[in-house]
């Protein structure tokens, strides 16, 4: 009895000593910067005066829901966001479903779709901005579409499909990761199920309405709540494809925040949309726990 | 008990090469070597091949000659075609991780020094070596009568062109500066050379400090300017009358589909624009690059009814940084930088202006066209950028309103927001 005690203790401080080097590590870099963001929202910061940092209130604050562009920037944020989900995690659960098949072959579809999640940001956005080019002499997808007769679509240089653009590519870039978690979701339903299905004579829709949707709701609702962090953190394909353009129709809460503390160095300014930026995802996440816990 | 002591070993080593690895950058940053040379180091953007090894070249000719005294070490950082190169410099400003010597882009040099980030140079030059050095580049790097930056290279922007495709439409570019293309000659040229397939010309040489660099003198050739000569006003400038006739003037080309908004890589040297404003640098690209290639060059377009002869000037030059600790042995490692024969080999590998007037004798290629054009726009109609501390809220206040622009945006409303901003910036930081 006494050893066993005596073992857990060791055990527990063991633990305590694994944990260390990670929870420093977090300090350092997530922790104490996430406090120095919130200290700086409540002053000038410039970045070229580092000795000249005043507090100043609420400033930042007020001026923020005052700026045009910062309003513009949490739309936009959104626009991407709600666009960008629904349409990723059904191409994922599309393409999950054509390669769950025990067919011949179908490896080679998977590690194809999963390919351009394991390509960089900037590589795809770079050549996306090279298909989506309005001039139909470099773009590719302009070229389809002259030949079909029609005329060709600016389609990151018109403020009104700009965003959308971003929209089709980055969902193109990233289901393939969902995929994956689709994939794993569909092996845990018993064949059982479907072969009982298929005995009472329910054909491949209603097996697919009544077997596979219910077998994957927790799946789907995990993949809904990682899809939609990581859709309100875009800031690469804004970088590399618009700049935030046309006339800030992309310009979103993660660039905004780069172009006010980088290009025009209101480190305090940009410290301010971070917070705000924080406030918005930390209760998004909480919502969203709360509506998965809820079943 | 065997289990804790693995435990305990490996949660050893881990906090120990987690300690390990900063306590290294404490000793890279106190400036010594290791055989106690001091250390200078060196921040300048990614170059060509050509540049990439003049750097390894010179670095090492200069760390055999100061064994033991001084030891250089670059770091080459990335530029894009945006801001990014500035990006770092504010993100090493925030955590004072600055070079010795810093080499930055021309129009940038005002704010640097106005916000005491960069040191004067002056004492680390002779009068006599400072006097070989052309006008505009001193220019360019003087702020409130202080030297803070000079480099070896000055720019220049002309307008290049395809001569298969202008010789098959019977046109001929001028060869005299005083018969330089006005606007009208220019955009009917575009007009004719636009085919289905090709463009009549390339006027975007990039999105980020390309735009204003090469379009401000469309501003200048029409009689005005981005902001006032003293810095303090921009409302009534590049958003004034002649201002808006000059954005007009840029847009017609791109909505009448003369120009492409978001121009691929090398349009103009893989025959995809018939014409292109381009920098100098670029007739070593054509030479070297595409030498089947039939091409010309012609002055930059002078704006209808007298418009001034006009072009760009300003080129990336070295500072000293004030954070430097070790300022003399850095300024001995500018003065190396800067010499004839630096100036005169950098400007070589880097096919760009050589700065310094004696250098020319070296570089026979200058007295001949191609290159011979570049040299008389440099000497004769060369235009800095504005030399304000605000030009870093101006430039990309500016490339963002002209993108706004090409893609349909209200042309005065998009000039008035830079003006505005560009005020707001100057007043908040820089008015005393």
């Amino acid at each position: 009895m006494k050893t066993k005690t005596r073992k857990k203790k060791y055990e527990k401080r063991a633990a305590y000593i694994f944990v260390i080097p990670a929870v420093l590590l977090l300090f350092a870099f997530l922790i104490l910067p996430g406090i120095s963001t919130i200290r700086y929202a409540f002053t000038d910061y410039n970045i070229m005066r580092p000795d000249d940092i005043n507090f100043i209130g609420l400033q930042n604050f007020i001026n923020l829901f005052q700026d045009k562009d910062f309003l513009k920037s949490i739309w936009n944020t959104f626009h991407f966001t709600i666009f960008v989900v629904p349409f990723q995690c059904l191409l994922a659960l599309g393409l999950a479903l054509l390669v769950s098949s025990r067919r011949r072959g179908v490896s080679i579809f998977r590690a194809a779709y999963f390919s351009p999640m394991v390509t960089s940001m900037v590589v795809v956005a770079i050549l996306w901005s090279v298909l989506y080019n309005p001039n139909p002499n470099n773009g590719l997808i302009n070229a389809f579409i002259v030949k079909l007769g029609l005329e060709p679509i600016g389609f990151l240089s018109n403020p009104k499909t700009a965003m959308n653009s971003i929209v089709f590519m980055s969902a193109w870039q990233a289901a393939g990761y969902q995929m994956m978690i689709f994939l794993a979701g569909l092996q845990g339903i018993p064949e059982e199920q479907y072969e009982a299905g298929a005995i009472d004579g329910a054909g491949s829709i209603r097996r697919f309405i009544y077997i596979t949707l219910p077998g994957l709701k927790n799946v789907i609702k995990y993949v809904i709540m990682i899809t939609m962090i990581q859709a309100m953190k875009i800031f690469t394909q804004p970088y590399v494809m618009t700049k935030g353009g046309p006339q800030n129709a992309t310009r979103t809460l993660v660039y905004y925040i780069y172009e006010q503390g980088f290009q025009s160095r209101n480190f305090g300014y940009a410290c301010a949309v971070a917070t705000i930026f924080f406030v918005i995802v930390i209760s998004m996440s909480l919502v969203l726990k709360k509506i998965i816990k809820a079943d | 008990m065997k289990k804790k002591l693995v435990c305990m070993v490996l949660a050893a080593t881990v906090i120990t090469t987690a300690l390990a690895s900063c306590g290294k950058k404490n000793s890279e940053n106190d400036g010594t070597s290791a055989d106690g040379a001091t250390k200078v180091t060196i921040w300048s953007p990614t170059d060509e091949p050509a540049v990439e090894e003049w750097w390894v070249e010179k670095i090492s000719e200069f760390n055999e000659e100061n064994k033991g005294e001084i030891e250089i070490s670059r770091e080459a950082i990335v530029r894009a075609d945006s801001y990014a190169y500035e990006d770092k410099i504010n993100a090493a400003l925030t955590s004072n991780d600055l070079p010795d010597i810093l080499y930055v882009d021309g129009p940038n040099i005002a704010n640097y020094a106005a916000n005491d980030v960069i040191a004067p140079i002056d004492d680390y030059f002779t009068e006599e070596d400072l006097a070989d050095f052309v006008d505009s580049i001193k220019v360019q790097g003087t702020y409130e009568d202080k030297l803070y930056a000079l480099g070896a290279t000055e720019s220049s922007v002309a307008l290049y062109y395809n001569k298969d495709m202008t010789d098959a439409a019977n046109i001929e570019m001028p060869t005299k500066l005083e018969d330089a293309l006005t606007w009208s000659e220019y955009a009917d040229i575009a007009a004719k050379l636009t085919t289905d397939t090709v463009v009549g010309t390339n006027i975007i040489m990039d999105q980020g400090e390309g735009l204003p660099y090469v379009l401000e003198q469309f501003w200048i050739s029409n009689h005005t300017d981005f902001v006032s000569e003293d810095g303090k006003v921009a409302e009534g400038y590049v958003n004034g009358e002649q201002g808006i006739e000059a954005a007009t003037f840029l847009n017609d080309l791109i909505q009448n589909g003369y120009a492409n908004v978001n121009p691929i890589q090398k349009e103009f040297h893989n025959g995809n624009a018939a014409t292109m404003l381009g920098g100098s640098w670029e007739v070593a690209t054509l030479q070297n690059e595409y030498p089947d290639f039939n091409w010309g060059v012609t002055y930059f377009p002078v704006a209808d009814n007298d418009g001034e002869n006009t072009s760009p000037t300003g080129d990336w030059a070295a500072c000293l940084t004030s954070s430097s600790k070790n300022s003399e042995a850095a300024g001995k490692v500018l003065n190396f930088l800067m010499n004839k024969d630096n100036v005169a080999s950098y400007a070589k590998a880097i096919a760009k202006l050589p700065t310094r007037v004696s250098t020319y004798d070296s570089l026979p290629e200058y007295n001949e066209y191609p290159l011979s054009l570049f040299k008389e726009q440099s000497m004769n109609t060369g235009s800095p950028r504005p030399r304000t501390p605000s030009y870093t809220v101006l430039s990309p206040g500016f490339s963002k309103a002209m993108m706004n622009i090409f893609t349909g945006a209200d042309i005065k409303t998009e000039l008035d927001q830079v003006a505005a901003d560009y005020e707001d910036d100057y007043s908040k930081n820089y008015s005393k």
